[in-house]
């Protein structure tokens, strides 16, 4: 909402400066956005008037001119480059000092500051601007010629009358009543305890003729058009509005068009009423009947755009057709046109859910259907037309008929609710009288019908209020009249414990874990195209109004948008693309850990890991590589090592993927938690990634919430032996089913294995392989002889030797 | 003649130290001279003969002689394995340090987790809710009238007619007061969606963290407590604030706060629109409608809620000038962090 700080000052006396009324209006919830003062720029300039006009001595196309810089000042000797410049001429002087806003020369026109010059030859103590220099119109082409009426030495800015200033307010949608200087003054009222001064005029009606005589009113739809009034002003002459006029509906931000919706516009900004000027003799039958619209009628506005209607909408309507939509906007075929000669002005109230209803679904916005959304007051409707009516008689010369029509069958009363004021004070946290409560609310209008001993008050809200609807919009209109700035900034004196969230705590752990093993997080959106997603998934959720294809299913997988970070990656070069985010993923049906909140819609949180590209960035010290499968698997097992999961709950299986190849699935403690592989080439084709990419998937649900408490085992005292072994097997042995092998055959003596060759060639024979453990030998209770250690490892050998088909490998 | 020898053994001595030049040297010298059946313990051997008036002066002599060699050799010892030292550290210590990849945290989680940590530590507890809600729990429970004209600032991505992406994370709110017990302290972190072109300044997707206090006698001036500590803690102890009353279907009274501007402090930019201030959250004490929703007694229980973007603070913090660069998530953009 834009308000003209001049005009706000007619209703409300303000001994304050802006910035002061700016701050106030910003504590009362009313927040200032901009203060944009008139003129701003054109500081320093002043009327003057050209005496006399020579030509210069040495150029053809410069005049020199002597101008009069104020009444019984010395004349100035100025040098004009303007064509149209001339004796007798109002125009616009600045003198040295004076920053000239635009600079016609300079190809970015930037601000210059003036200077007394020579120029070729003949001095020049000024200069005399055009339009455009100032910013003020568009006209380069001469200097800018003032009114002849206009005074020698007069401010520029006086002389335009440019010396009012406009307050951009953000007005939140409760506070219809604000959408006006009038409601906006009674909360400066209120906070400077000063009066609210309505505006006074007299309004004059042609007895002669009752309005009841020239026009009447139907009203078939009073559900959506609880009130309906009509005037009629006769005789007008539409033409310009005065200066006062259209310089108020300026600084509000409004085009002046002419005197009657000049008229009808100041005074939906003065009330906050929006009226609609028909004209009367385009009415056929001259006058009005509100009723529904038909289905498929179509209707003209006065923007010239046709609409086909529903027949939801409400429509303001002659003896035969449409001529408005109601409270939205007026049809071509009876707006006011200069040959206008008699108005029936409407003022109406319209039930804010249908205006709201038919404004979207027209795709129509005016300022008329804001307010009427919002909510307008159904009693100022008549106050407002009798304004009207007022102020179009004096600017158009018209007659006001006798009289108004008012169509309002059930009117609406004030509303009344009871404010407690220890229930103020229990929910602000205050300590307020009641005589506090009672002047903050009557400042604002709010009718204190009874008081109670108990510190009850009953109030009546005025209908412009529809936002106060119970108690604690009371309070808060307490709490916002009161301050929210003297409310006490209240630490808390009680000390609140709450247990630490050993889930949060366990993400942290995981993703310092991640982090410090040179995993970069991301975050990267969940909505992607549909045929993407198909790649993952059948069983999508998809968004019905999408802003684009590209963002139109909620990703069934983290890969699905992880990919899209990973190409990005290798188009601009990178080598290294470690990443994982940690995010939802979404199923129509879901299966296994997806959380159904809604029903249709399963959520899951994830853990995704992708490992692409370089093991490692360019070191001196290793061998550059690119990341293969055991990268991904070392990294999630240590992984889930690393933040307590103990190794021996992970139970590594090959699993079908659609996503992967090579795919392992792991459980926890049997419990199946996620997948690691390779992504297949279909897929990374599809977002042109021409480079292998691992990728590990975690049920972030079941790896947070797995139980980690520590036991201490008891470890040797004892020295330990290590002994290294190597057999020599078919190919298609499993490294792993030969280290179950050892440990269950080398119990409780081998207390660890660990792999440290795998070699296949020639020296081995053909579809072979040699696989080299070494084993970790140790009793707790003693130091293990040589002969107890050669019985355990004979033991050992013979039993892979026997159940794999291998044999022993000298070393 | 002992005085002879023990001259000639002292220069020979004297010769031979300084071209020891390693540690064979180093145990030829030693055994040469100063071994059991080296030259001094043979000058020893000669006291016998020397009368014996002549004795203590002879053994004295000698005893010097072995003392300094003892000495001496000790010295060019070490001498000599402290350049065996420093030719095995002959190596270039500027080279680089056998460096890690490191791995960062995106800037959006790192706002979230210090937000988290505040709010923790004054006691709030953290919840999660679902990114898909239906209309109750995003609109309907939080007394968003089913044409309110508050719902023009949603501009919602629906799944179903009464699905939504949710718009807030305020919709946590009513499912928590609906399942836990009170006293309730909680925040509720979480992405949301809003139907939005994608710019520099506005995406489609954000984050937020909404803040929920319910218990018996929870006051405005709590709630003012309550963010002026976080807002201190997390923008810093010198900045300067302000309350605005503002408006949201589910608080009454409402209020939005305003910090100086980090950027220009206060005097007016670009970011702050030239006022000086940032909106940095807005809150509010839960409205009785919600709470009755929930299933709560107005009368009986009060409380507050608040709610604040983390995207567009993480702009501001990380001097970002265009939030599609945190989604895009560019590795030279990650590794600043």
């Amino acid at each position: 909402m834009r308000i003209s700080f001049k005009w706000l000052q007619q209703y409300v006396e303000l001994n304050a400066s802006i910035e002061d009324v700016a701050a106030t209006l910003t504590r009362l919830g009313l927040e200032v956005e901009s203060i944009e003062l008139q003129g701003k720029g054109l500081e320093g300039f002043r009327v003057a008037e050209v005496l006399e006009v020579k030509k210069h001595p040495n150029a053809d196309r410069l005049k020199v001119c002597s101008v009069l810089p104020a009444a019984g000042q010395e004349p100035l000797q100025i040098v004009c480059g303007a064509p149209n410049v001339a004796a007798g001429q109002k125009v616009i002087l600045g003198v040295a000092g004076t920053t000239v806003p635009h600079n016609q020369h300079d190809p970015e026109g930037k601000p210059f500051v003036l200077n007394n010059a020579t120029i070729r030859g003949v001095e020049s103590k000024g200069m005399l601007c055009s339009g455009k220099e100032l910013g003020i119109s568009d006209d380069g082409s001469g200097i800018m010629v003032l009114d002849p009426s206009a005074v020698p030495g007069t401010l520029l800015t006086q002389h335009l009358g440019l010396d009012d200033c406009s307050l951009e307010i953000g007005i939140t949608p409760n506070r219809p009543d604000c959408l006006s200087h009038i409601g906006i003054a009674r909360d400066l009222a209120a906070a400077y305890g000063v009066a609210l001064k309505m505006p006074n005029g007299t309004l004059n009606e042609d007895a002669t003729r009752p309005v009841t005589a020239v026009t009447s009113v139907e009203v078939l739809n009073a559900a959506d058009c609880p009130r309906y009034t009509a005037r009629v002003i006769t005789n007008v002459t539409v033409k310009e509005s005065p200066e006062w006029m259209k310089q108020a509906l300026t600084a509000a931000g409004l085009r002046p068009i002419n005197n009657v919706v000049d008229v009808t516009n100041y005074v939906m900004l003065e009330y906050g009423q929006p009226l609609h000027a028909f004209d009367m003799d385009r009415l056929e039958g001259k006058r009005i009947v509100v009723r529904s619209a038909a289905a498929g009628e179509v209707f003209e506005t006065l923007d010239g755009k046709k609409h086909t209607l529903s027949g939801t909408e409400l429509m303001i309507c002659d003896a035969a057709r449409a001529v408005a939509i109601g409270g939205v906007m007026g049809g071509a075929n009876s707006e006011i046109s200069p040959s206008t000669t008699n108005v029936l002005l409407e003022s109406a109230y319209f039930l804010p859910t249908s205006v709201r209803k038919t404004a979207k679904r027209l795709g129509i916005s005016t300022d008329a259907s804001y307010r009427f959304e919002r909510g307008i007051d159904p009693n100022m409707t008549q106050h407002a037309s009798d304004r009207a009516a007022q102020l179009l008689a004096e600017l158009t010369g018209g007659t006001v008929a006798a009289g108004i029509i008012d169509v309002y069958p059930s009117p609406i009363q004030p509303r009344t609710l009871t404010v407690r004021v220890n229930r103020v004070n229990a929910m602000l946290g205050t300590e307020l009288s009641a005589d506090v409560v009672r002047r903050l609310l009557t400042s604002i209008g709010i009718a204190i019908k009874e008081e109670a001993t108990s510190g009850t008050f009953t109030c009546s809200i005025p209908t412009f209020r529809p936002d106060i609807e119970q108690e604690i919009d009371l309070i808060e209109e307490v709490a916002r009249l009161h301050g929210y700035d003297n409310i006490e900034n209240k630490s808390s004196g009680e000390v609140v414990f709450t247990a630490p969230d050993l889930r949060e705590q366990r993400v942290t752990e995981l993703r310092r874990w991640l982090e410090s093993n040179g995993v970069s997080e991301i975050i990267t959106n969940s909505l992607i195209d549909r045929n993407s997603a198909a790649l993952f998934s059948r069983d999508l959720v998809s968004v019905r109004n999408p802003l684009s294809a590209e963002l139109e299913v909620l990703r069934p997988s983290m890969l699905a948008t992880m990919l899209q970070t990973v190409a990005h990656n290798f188009n601009h070069s990178a080598e290294r693309v470690h990443l994982y985010e940690i995010g939802t993923v979404f199923a129509a049906a879901g299966g296994t850990g997806f959380q159904h909140y809604v029903p249709g819609v399963g959520e899951r949180s994830v853990l995704g890991i992708c490992l692409s590209g370089d093991a490692h960035s360019l070191t001196w010290h290793e061998k550059q590589r690119k990341v293969d499968i055991f990268d991904i698997k070392g990294l999630v097992t240590s992984l889930l090592t690393g933040i307590g999961l103990d190794n021996s709950n992970l139970i590594y299986y090959n699993a079908p993927s659609s996503l992967t190849e090579m795919t392992i699935g792991i459980e926890i403690n049997g419990s199946y938690v996620g997948f690691i592989g390779r992504c297949r080439p279909d897929i990374l084709k599809r977002y042109k990634i021409d480079q292998d990419v691992f990728y590990a998937e975690l049920d972030m649900n079941s790896v947070i919430s797995e139980g980690r408490n520590k036991r201490y085992r008891e470890y040797s005292r004892f020295p330990k032996v290590v002994r290294d072994v190597a057999f020599i097997v078919n190919s298609g042995v499993s490294v792993a089913s030969i280290e179950q092998q050892i440990r269950t055959s080398g119990a409780p003596a081998v207390t660890s294995v660990t792999l440290f060759d795998v070699f296949e060639g020639k020296s081995v024979g053909e579809g072979k392989k040699s696989i080299a453990f070494s084993l970790t030998l140790n009793a707790t209770e003693k130091t293990l002889t040589d002969a107890e250690i050669d019985a355990v490892l004979s033991s050992v050998i013979t039993s892979v030797t026997d159940t794999f088909g291998a044999t022993l490998r000298s070393l | 003649m002992l005085d002879h020898s023990i001259t000639e053994l002292r220069d020979a001595i004297g010769r031979d130290l300084p071209s020891i030049a390693s540690p064979d040297d180093l145990e030829r010298f030693r055994i040469t001279y100063l071994s059991r059946s080296g030259r001094i313990a043979a000058l020893y051997d000669t006291l016998k003969s020397v009368p014996k008036e002549e004795k203590p002066r002879y053994g004295q002599l000698i005893n010097a002689l072995k003392q300094e060699t003892e000495q001496r050799f000790e010295e060019r010892k070490q001498e000599i394995e402290s350049r065996a030292t420093a030719a095995r550290d002959a190596v270039d210590i500027t080279m680089p340090g056998r460096m890690r990849d490191k791995g960062t945290r995106h800037p959006i989680t790192r706002t979230m987790d210090e937000m988290k940590s505040i709010f923790t530590s004054m006691g709030f507890g953290i919840v999660y809710g679902p990114e898909v809600e239906d209309d109750y729990h995003n609109f309907e429970a939080l007394n968003f009238a089913p044409h309110h004209p508050a719902r023009d600032m949603q501009d919602t991505f629906f799944v179903k007619d009464d699905l939504v992406l949710r718009t807030h994370t305020t919709p946590v709110q009513v499912r928590v007061m609906k399942d836990r017990p009170l006293p309730l302290r909680v925040i509720m972190p979480g992405r949301v969606y809003r139907n939005e072109a994608v710019s520099a300044r506005s995406n489609y997707f954000f984050h937020q963290v909404d803040g929920l206090y319910v218990d018996k006698h929870v006051t405005f001036a709590d709630l003012k407590g309550t963010l002026v500590t976080f807002a201190k803690n997390f923008y810093g102890s010198s900045i300067q604030y302000r309350f605005r009353p503002s408006y949201f279907p589910f608080t009454e009274p409402s209020l939005e706060m305003d910090i100086t501007c980090f950027l220009c402090a206060g005097k007016g930019c670009r970011i702050c629109k030239h006022s000086g201030w940032l909106e940095v959250l807005g809150a509010g004490m839960v409205h009785p409608n919600v709470l009755r929703n929930c299933g709560h007694d107005p009368e009986s229980v009060s409380g507050y809620a608040f709610g604040m973007g983390v995207d567009r603070i993480s702009l501001l913090r990380y001097g970002v000038d265009d939030i599609r660069i945190f989604f895009e998530n560019d590795i030279r953009f990650l590794n600043q962090f």
